[in-house]
């Protein structure tokens, strides 16, 4: 186990080193950022403060070094257009992004269970083959579609919801159930598959011919180990959702990090996307992580196979 | 067993989700909610071009005088009375029992403070140029403010109405950095909190020396999206929206739940041509390919089908509504071939190539979709436009105080609610201005000359000829006089401002018949 | 069996070292039947490819002809409408049917040239990690896991911030980001036949490494690699709508279903049309892709877990 959390951390590591490379090197691949910073007529020695202010006049791997150093303090420099540190402006949004995909996922395993569970066990009925065609029908869906014109029947039509906005659980619903249906469809697919997997294994068969009923079967048995790539997917769909949130926020007008990173990239304030990628990049890393140790922990042929 | 940690974790979740309720649990029937397009960078009106700013600044802070809506002139407000001592020399007598939301008596100490900070050239603050005109201003005594200025200064009353009134206190002790984000005024409204870019909660101020406000807090809401303000105006999640496209008009008038109201207003759009190549060299330094652009829009048309004829042609960019304005000057008529020929002597014979920097349709109605409308002009006459839009109005405006807007972008002005034509010439056609990307010696000279007399006769002759000179040169293309469109939600009495201003404190709740 | 996120179409990885492979295709009209899906969603597509190519002649007007006049004109069918404007005109008068068969044009482009990119490089890597093994399958694994780890939206929006929204970019970044969920695959069939005795055999014969890969390995996997490419076409198609929509991919006056539905959004309460019909267009292609390619991944080899 401790070789395969070592190997794990390892990874995680380096995944995260990775990520810091690559928003470092956003702000220098634009060109020159004080040339962005700056107002257009600066004259010579404004520009060469600057360029000394930044630390740009050092080779790169020092500048990088010093990016990660202070990154690791929490420091990413202020934002470009409102003078608060950007680490303050990302924190600040992380919560309610952290609710909605947290929501997203709980939504989308409360479809996604009981249909795939109920599509395995009636396979190649007209049940099962209903679920696959919603399935694929809601992988068609583009969610931001999907978000309109939900907004549209129940918050303008219906008056039953708030259109936007954050703060209440009725701002919940829509939403979670947006992103939720973002993801359930693969995710019924893999209950789904993995349920039949598993029917046919050969203890299922015993514990049958042991005479338990067929609910009995399912829950106590399929079901556990049916977990197993359940929870390896989702943890791995987490990055997967902060995709479907950025949509989603944007459509609902959530107060969350995937609209602070969409504005400040459109906005080039570097340092606020630079803090933005890396927090989400830990983040996702992290989860990844837990539900490595999680499937790891509960099924030994991982940790060992692999 | 995992099902049951997986219910326990989705219910822990609801209820974190279900306390985020703000703690102050302000009801419907207290709060009215009014949303913007686009947040503002600072609570600090005097450092901030933005309308939004100057909006929020008439809630939370006073002005010695104020417009009086209906007979259009200049009132008293926390000044009592002015007189003119001589032509250099005007004296204020201020309201007394006044207080600032931090308890401290606002007196002409606090004036001197606030002109002297707006004033002081190292501090660079936006307003400056709307008060140069001032010297200095003198305590005589504590309500008595002596101002004196640079020559004679015709527009010192309309001005008394653009600035607020600041505390002597919080500049000395709080410094710059606090007051952008900590206003301390004396008006109807307190600001509680400021998430940025999310939401600001005022709070009705108990010990206001005018009317109270009949609402208790203004929830002021950050929405970017239109699609959006719309479905929460008319599902009832906010009251108050600006700047309503006019084909969405009637979206919100058959709602049964909101209403549309339009005025006129001061504010008029245009596109600025980088005439004084701020940004760097470019097609519109050349006075034909200005002209050129201007013939090949037809704005009467778009003004028609796009806007539903809620616009106000004008030949240059002073409104009509504003003292100067010469309404015998007629716009340009499209003619496409005409610019296509101006373009080819200017040596463009197969059109040139430009990029559009368009700002977000925060005060200007209908602003993308006639935006589009003239750019398909611009194209047909050989203008091969890349647009560039920059949805945040902050960001927007930092980059053209930068100068870095160029070679074109969509503008508009509101002449900080003064109706005087050198309110638009001073601060957009001047030499050198912060927001102004024309540079002609022989307006400069106007306008100077516009500003120097107190014979407005004479002002009056002196801006024809200004406006002349603006038609001929082709400075920008231009629009036209806008026409605010607000959405009222059908529970309040408001209509719309005619100096797009919204007073939060004058809106009251409509009463059930 | 162990099911893993390969950039949001979740593989379920085989690992295969033993268990053979059924006999590649039998073909035969009959067993078409059984795919009756597959084939009508082939045929809807064969009609929008074909009607995407011929736009020059079939589109009743030009995509970008303004005409203010006649702007918000509703469909032919409804009140106000006009046969001129047979699905009728946007917000400054361009023609609905000719934007939507134009916009076609440009986001199948973007799909089949985006997954072009991917396809090749994915391919390329995977087999080389597979074959190759040890450090370079390190080197590529390492890659892969940091790919996947990220948030694609995110990292395409930081690319084009620095880019510059437009269609080529659009391609690239398409194209770059998705091919780990071909080397994924790719590695692990390579791995798996790398062990089979015909190349085995063919080791033995002194075939040069070449010529096993390339003669050999690959023709095994041409058909999980084009029901992977079928697949990846409807979610790059997606990918781009959801860029174009929040203004970040192709950029107006070209019309893509994506911006479409981006710019009616505001009219969706009176002129519906704008945004309905763009809509519509992505979930039905994107459904009868995946139809499609399921149908042809059953079709090809059921076993195939994919």
């Amino acid at each position: 186990m401790k070789h395969f959390a070592l190997q794990q951390l390892v990874q995680l590591v380096v995944v995260v080193v990775g990520i810091s490379v690559l928003a470092f090197a956003i702000l220098h691949v634009i060109g020159d950022p004080v040339l962005l910073l700056l107002p257009q007529n600066a004259g010579k020695e404004e520009y060469e403060r600057y360029h000394k202010l930044l630390g740009l006049d050092q080779p790169l791997y020092v500048q990088y070094w010093k990016f990660a150093s202070r990154a690791a303090h929490g420091d990413f420099g202020t934002s470009w257009y409102t003078d608060t540190p950007a680490f303050r402006l990302v924190l600040q949004r992380m919560p309610p992004t952290l609710y909605l995909t947290t929501a997203g996922l709980v939504c989308a395993l409360l479809i996604a269970l009981p249909l795939g569970i109920l599509a395995a066990l009636k396979r190649h009925s007209f049940v099962d083959n209903l679920c696959t065609m919603i399935a694929v029908a809601g992988q068609a869906m583009p969610i931001f579609w999907l978000g309109i014109m939900l907004i549209i029947i129940f918050a303008v039509r219906l008056k039953a919801l708030p259109a936007s906005g954050y703060g209440t659980w009725q701002h919940f619903l829509m939403p979670a159930f947006t992103l939720g249906a973002f993801l359930a469809p693969i995710t019924m697919r893999l209950v789904r598959s993995g349920v039949i997997e598993i029917m046919n294994m050969e203890y299922i068969r015993a514990a049958r011919a042991k005479g338990l009923s067929e609910e009995r079967v399912v829950i106590k048995h399929a079901f556990r180990n049916a977990c197993i790539p359940v929870i390896t997917v989702l943890g791995l769909q987490f990055g997967q959702l902060l995709g479907g949130a950025i949509v989603t926020e944007t459509v609902f007008a959530w107060p969350g990090v995937a609209t602070l990173a969409v504005d400040s990239i459109r906005n080039q304030d570097f340092p606020v996307v630079q803090c933005a990628v890396v927090l989400l990049a830990l983040i996702i890393v992290s989860v990844n992580f837990l539900v490595d140790m999680v499937v790891g922990l509960i099924d030994p042929r991982i940790r060992i196979g692999a | 067993m995992l099902r049951t940690i997986a219910t326990g974790f989705a219910l822990l979740l609801f209820l974190a989700g279900a306390s985020l309720t703000p703690a102050d649990a302000q009801t419907k029937d207290d709060t009215l909610v009014y949303a913007l397009q686009s947040d503002v960078d600072s609570w600090d009106p005097p450092n901030s071009v933005l309308r939004e700013a100057i909006i929020l600044g008439y809630n939370v802070f006073d002005h010695l005088a104020v417009r009086d809506l209906k007979t259009r002139r200049v009132v008293p407000n926390l000044a009592l009375s002015w007189k003119a001592l001589d032509d250099t020399t005007w004296e204020i007598k201020l309201r007394q029992g006044v207080k600032f939301h931090d308890g401290s008596p606002f007196t002409a100490r606090d004036v001197k403070a606030t002109f002297d900070r707006v004033l002081d050239p190292t501090k660079k603050m936006t307003a400056r140029g709307n008060h140069a005109k001032i010297k200095i201003v003198e305590v005589v005594d504590d309500y008595t403010a002596r101002f004196k200025t640079d020559g004679p200064y015709p527009l010192f009353v309309e001005r008394l109405t653009a600035q607020v009134m600041q505390s002597e206190k919080v500049i000395k002790e709080k410094g710059h950095e606090w007051m952008q984000e900590h206003p301390i005024g004396t008006g109807p409204y307190k600001l509680v909190k400021w998430d940025r870019k999310h939401e600001h909660l005022l709070v009705r101020n108990d010990d206001y020396w005018g009317p109270k406000p009949a609402y208790k807090f203004v929830r002021i809401r950050i929405i970017p999206e239109q699609a959006t303000q719309i479905a929460e105006l008319i599902s009832g999640g906010v009251d108050v929206i600006k700047a309503v496209p006019p084909d969405q008009m009637d979206v919100i008038n058959k709602s049964g739940q909101a209403r549309t109201s339009s005025s006129p207003i001061l504010r008029t759009a245009m596109i600025q041509l980088d005439q004084a190549a701020r940004s760097g060299p470019n097609p519109f330094t050349d006075q034909r390919v200005r002209q050129a652009a201007n013939l090949a829009t037809d704005m009467d048309v778009i003004i028609k089908h796009v806007l539903n004829g809620l616009g106000d042609r004008v030949a240059t960019a002073v409104n009509p509504m504003a003292f100067g304005f010469d309404s015998g000057l007629k716009p340009y008529k499209q003619d496409v071939g005409a610019a296509r020929k101006l373009l080819a002597e200017a040596g463009y014979p197969n059109g040139v190539d430009i990029t559009y920097n368009q700002s977000p349709p925060t005060v200007e109605p209908g602003l993308l979709q006639t935006d589009e409308a003239i750019v398909a002009d611009l194209t047909k006459a050989g203008f091969r436009v890349k647009q560039n839009y920059v949805g945040d109005n902050t960001v927007f405006v930092a980059r053209v105080r930068d100068s870095k807007a160029g070679p074109m972008f969509s503008f508009s002005w509101g002449y900080y609610s003064v109706f005087d034509a050198d309110a638009i010439l001073h601060d957009i056609f001047k030499c050198k201005e912060t927001y102004s990307y024309y540079c002609n010696p022989a307006m400069d000279d106007l306008i100077v000359q516009g500003r120097s007399t107190l014979d407005q006769k004479k002002r009056a002759e002196i801006y024809v000829k200004a406006q002349k000179l603006l038609f001929d040169d082709a400075a920008y293309i231009f629009k036209w006089g806008l026409r605010g469109v607000w959405g009222i939600s059908n529970r309040v009495e408001y209509q719309a401002p005619p100096d797009e201003v919204d007073r939060m404190f004058l809106v009251t709740p409509r009463k059930k018949s | 069996m162990k099911a893993v996120s390969a950039g949001g179409a979740v593989v379920l990885e085989a690992e295969r070292t033993t268990a053979p492979r059924a006999p590649a295709r039998h073909v035969s009209l009959r067993r078409l039947w059984r795919f009756k899906w597959g084939v009508v969603a082939g045929a809807i597509m064969l009609m929008i490819v074909a009607g995407a190519a011929s736009a020059p002649w079939i589109s009743p007007y030009d995509p970008v002809t303004v005409d203010i006049r006649h702007r918000l004109a509703p469909p032919a069918w409804m009140d106000g409408g006009a046969r001129a404007h047979v699905l009728g005109t946007d917000q400054i008068g361009r023609d609905l049917l000719a934007r939507m068969i134009y916009g076609g044009r440009v986001s199948l482009v973007i799909g089949v040239a985006a997954v072009l990119i991917s396809s090749s490089i994915g391919v390329l890597l995977g087999l080389a990690a597979g074959y190759v093994g040890r450090r370079v399958d390190w080197a590529v694994m390492t890659l892969i896991n940091v790919m996947l780890t990220f948030p694609f939206v995110l990292l395409a929006l930081a690319v084009i911030a620095v880019l510059g929204p437009s269609l080529v970019n659009m391609i690239i970044v398409l194209g770059v980001a998705d091919w780990p969920l071909y080397a994924r695959v790719i590695r692990a069939e390579t791995l798996a036949i790398r062990e089979r005795e015909f190349v085995i055999a063919g080791r033995a014969l002194g075939m040069s490494h070449w010529r096993i890969v390339f003669r050999q390995i690959l023709p095994n996997l041409v058909s999980v690699i084009v029901v992977i490419a079928t697949l990846q076409v409807a979610r790059v198609i997606i990918l781009e709508s959801f860029l174009s929509f929040l203004g970040l991919g192709v950029q107006p006056p070209t019309p893509a279903w994506g911006n479409m539905l981006g710019e009616g959004r505001l009219y969706m309460l009176n002129s519906w049309w704008i945004a309905a019909f763009p809509g519509l267009a992505i979930f039905t292609t994107t459904l009868a892709i995946n139809l499609m390619g399921n149908a042809l991944r059953d079709w090809l080899d059921p076993h195939m877990r994919l």
